[in-house]
């Protein structure tokens, strides 16, 4: 019974097992935080395993539910500890008139393993609710996405809308999806763009942090 | 006539269907169905071989494809209801399918016919940049694609905006881009004395709105043309959409089925790939009526089939659908690297030359990953139709065309990450004359001339 061995048990998305023997871990003693650091260098190396598409969807969506599954366990002990500490807050979605969400669950999941607290808002989502489901969480960032060239206008209406209302500066908005690209986030004012789901958390440390 | 198969049945049962959360769909209901299918068919990706000679196989896909259909249904998003069909509503579908069409109008009319793998009957070729393009450029490109001899059929590039102003679905501007779309396009084929080309239209409209505005049969799409519908990652569709196949039936144009199974999501690898494209043919014909299937499988990461886990899964539904029904589909190019680079000319000779002789149409060819507007040209979509009236009136095999492949995919396989996006529509064609550069023109004959060497004998 070891940490790596429920890593194993997390990367295999043994969701039921992984709880059992998280709970048991604990309850022996383990620090919690050393169990936050191996659930981190799992869904490191199932991420990269996903990235190389040695693994596919399915396995990471499972990897990804065993994972909540675990820090579900751990939540009592680790707010003994001082709590898990929260990279930060993002609501995402795809934009209104797109039904393409499959580039967004993916970013979704690499977000919440990376440490992210993340509201998913949908498909086809209008761009006002996007504005006003960050003020409801308390959000750092506005993620939108958009599979279609007709669609990505949406992108830049969400940051109309914030400069409209003047919360323009609240808000760090991050963009993705097939027809985006970082010429299109700069001609909108977007703050982030991000060309694949891998490399989103660490440009949003770095926005953030920055 | 189009093989419309009890609209109203249909669309009652995405009403009336069985409740399923959207969130269970994918992860509960199909991707474990499929699974347990590319198991109990013994269904096994080869990468030594990326066009397979196995027609046992092609069988067990076929059948792996039947019962997916019948056993997962097809998800209304809306409704959050499935639609599902009986083994005895296929088998009526299928046997009610005609297997050819007159597609086009006057003396532009083409006759389309199922085709068989390793079939001596060119290809029906459909030619399309599958990209967004400026508008200044839009008449120029559609002009250029309807001067290549060989287009049985078009589909224009996509505006992206409509008198400067951009383009947004499902509002006034998508209305206005795709009347825009469908003049250009009608107006390029009468000036270039083609007016009845079989054309697919328009890929502007997003929005079953935009589509539904240009159904005219004086000034926008006739009823000799064809319409798509889609479908939403995987096997999931939306009233939006039903909208669609309704209207297209209701109108008397044809339909088409689009869709792009993506390998390393939802349908796992090639395996599933391949089965999940076989049976979206099926669910084109049943749910939509659709005459032809438009078959884009792609790559989660690189969103291109020019690669050998692609093109096996391309190769198998291919040989699956030719040996099982009499349907038309079309195999629709997604390369990895841009126009006028030599990359992008092998990887559409590789796609299309897999296809053809596996029994597929061509539609060629989405480059640059379909992701970099006005990087798309008709000199490579040339270069793919030409290779498939050749791998078909040469009669080329299964195991000559695998053996030319892989040594094409050794030039090229290593690049798809970071493939060259090359050049845009108008630093390499004339855009006045709607013609080709001499320096791109002077690539295209090179890499005809090199694959030419490797055994393909074109017919000039």
């Amino acid at each position: 019974m070891s940490l790596e061995e429920l890593g194993k048990l997390v990367e295999d998305g043994e969701t039921e097992e992984a709880q059992e023997l998280a709970e048991k871990l604990l309850k022996d003693g383990t620090d919690p935080l050393k169990m936050i650091a191996e659930m981190t260098r799992t869904m490191a190396r199932v991420g990269d395993l996903f990235a190389k598409l040695e693994i596919f969807l399915p396995e990471i969506m499972l990897a990804g539910e065993a994972l909540s599954g675990v820090v579900e366990v751990m939540a009592p002990y680790l707010e003994a500890v001082g709590g898990r500490v929260v990279k930060g807050k993002i609501v995402i979605g795809v934009v209104k008139g797109d039904l393409h969400e499959i580039g967004k669950n993916i970013v979704k999941l690499i977000l919440e393993t990376n440490g992210f607290e993340v509201k998913d808002l949908g498909y086809n989502v209008d761009s006002l609710t996007f504005i006003k489901e960050a003020e409801a969480m308390g959000a750092d960032f506005i993620g939108a996405s958009s599979l279609m060239t007709t669609t990505i206008p949406r992108q830049k209406e969400i940051i109309e809308l914030l400069k409209a209302k003047g919360i323009r500066e609240q808000y760090k908005v991050v963009i993705g999806g097939a027809p985006t690209s970082q010429m299109w986030a700069d001609q909108i004012g977007a703050d982030l763009y991000c060309k694949d789901a891998k490399s989103a958390p660490e440009l949003m440390s770095n926005l953030l942090n920055s | 006539m189009t093989t419309a198969y009890r609209h109203w049945e249909i669309l009652e049962r995405s009403q009336t269907g069985p409740f399923m959360d959207e969130d269970d769909f994918l992860p509960k209901h199909f991707t474990p169905t499929l699974k347990k299918l590319i198991k109990k068919y013994e269904i096994k990706y080869d990468p030594k071989n990326p066009c397979p000679t196995d027609d046992d196989m092609a069988d067990r896909i076929w059948q792996a494809a039947w019962e997916l259909f019948r056993d997962v249904g097809y998800y209304n998003t809306d409704s959050h209801r499935l639609i599902q069909v009986t083994d005895e509503e296929i088998r009526e579908a299928l046997y009610m399918a005609k297997d050819q069409y007159w597609v086009g109008g006057g003396k532009d009319a083409v006759l389309w016919k199922h085709r068989q793998i390793e079939d001596t009957a060119p290809p029906f070729c459909i030619m399309s940049p599958d990209i967004t393009c400026d508008e200044q450029y839009h008449q120029s490109i559609c002009m250029a694609y309807l001067k290549e001899p060989l287009l049985d059929g078009i589909c224009g590039p996509i505006l992206e905006k409509t008198f400067g102003h951009l383009i947004e679905s499902s509002g006034p501007t998508e209305i206005s881009g795709c009347i825009q779309h469908i003049t250009n396009q009608k107006l390029a084929a009468r000036l270039l004395g083609r007016p009845g080309t079989f054309m697919v239209a328009v890929g502007t409209a997003e929005h079953d709105s935009g589509q539904i505005a240009v159904s005219n049969d004086e000034w926008g799409v006739q009823k000799t043309d064809a319409r798509l519908v889609g479908s939403l990652t995987e096997f999931k569709t939306a009233d939006t959409l039903l909208n669609r196949s309704l209207h297209y039936a209701q109108y008397g144009c044809y339909t088409g089925n689009l869709t792009g199974a993506i390998y390393g999501g939802w349908c796992g690898g090639s395996e599933g790939t391949a089965v999940t494209t076989v049976a979206y043919s099926l669910i084109g014909l049943v749910i939509h009526g659709a005459i032809f299937n438009q078959h884009f499988p792609f790559h989660l990461n690189y969103g291109s089939n020019t690669t050998r886990e692609l093109l096996w899964a391309i190769s198998m539904a291919g040989q699956a659908l030719a040996r099982n029904s009499k349907l038309l589909h079309t195999s629709n190019g997604f390369a990895n690297a841009g126009p006028m680079t030599e990359m992008l000319f092998r990887e559409t000779a590789v796609h299309a030359m897999v296809s053809t002789v596996t029994g597929w149409h061509l539609w060629e060819m989405a480059s640059t990953r379909n992701k970099y507007k006005n990087r798309a040209t008709p000199l490579e979509a040339r270069i793919g139709v030409e290779v498939g009236h050749a791998v078909a009136r040469q009669g080329l095999s299964r195991a000559e065309v695998n053996d030319i492949a892989k040594r094409l995919l050794a030039k090229y396989e290593d690049d798809a990450a970071d493939a060259p996006i090359g050049s845009e529509y108008h630093e390499c064609y004339d855009v006045a004359k709607a013609v080709p550069t001499q320096e791109h023109y002077d690539m295209f004959r090179r890499i005809k001339d090199e694959i030419a060497e490797m055994g393909i004998e074109f017919p000039f």
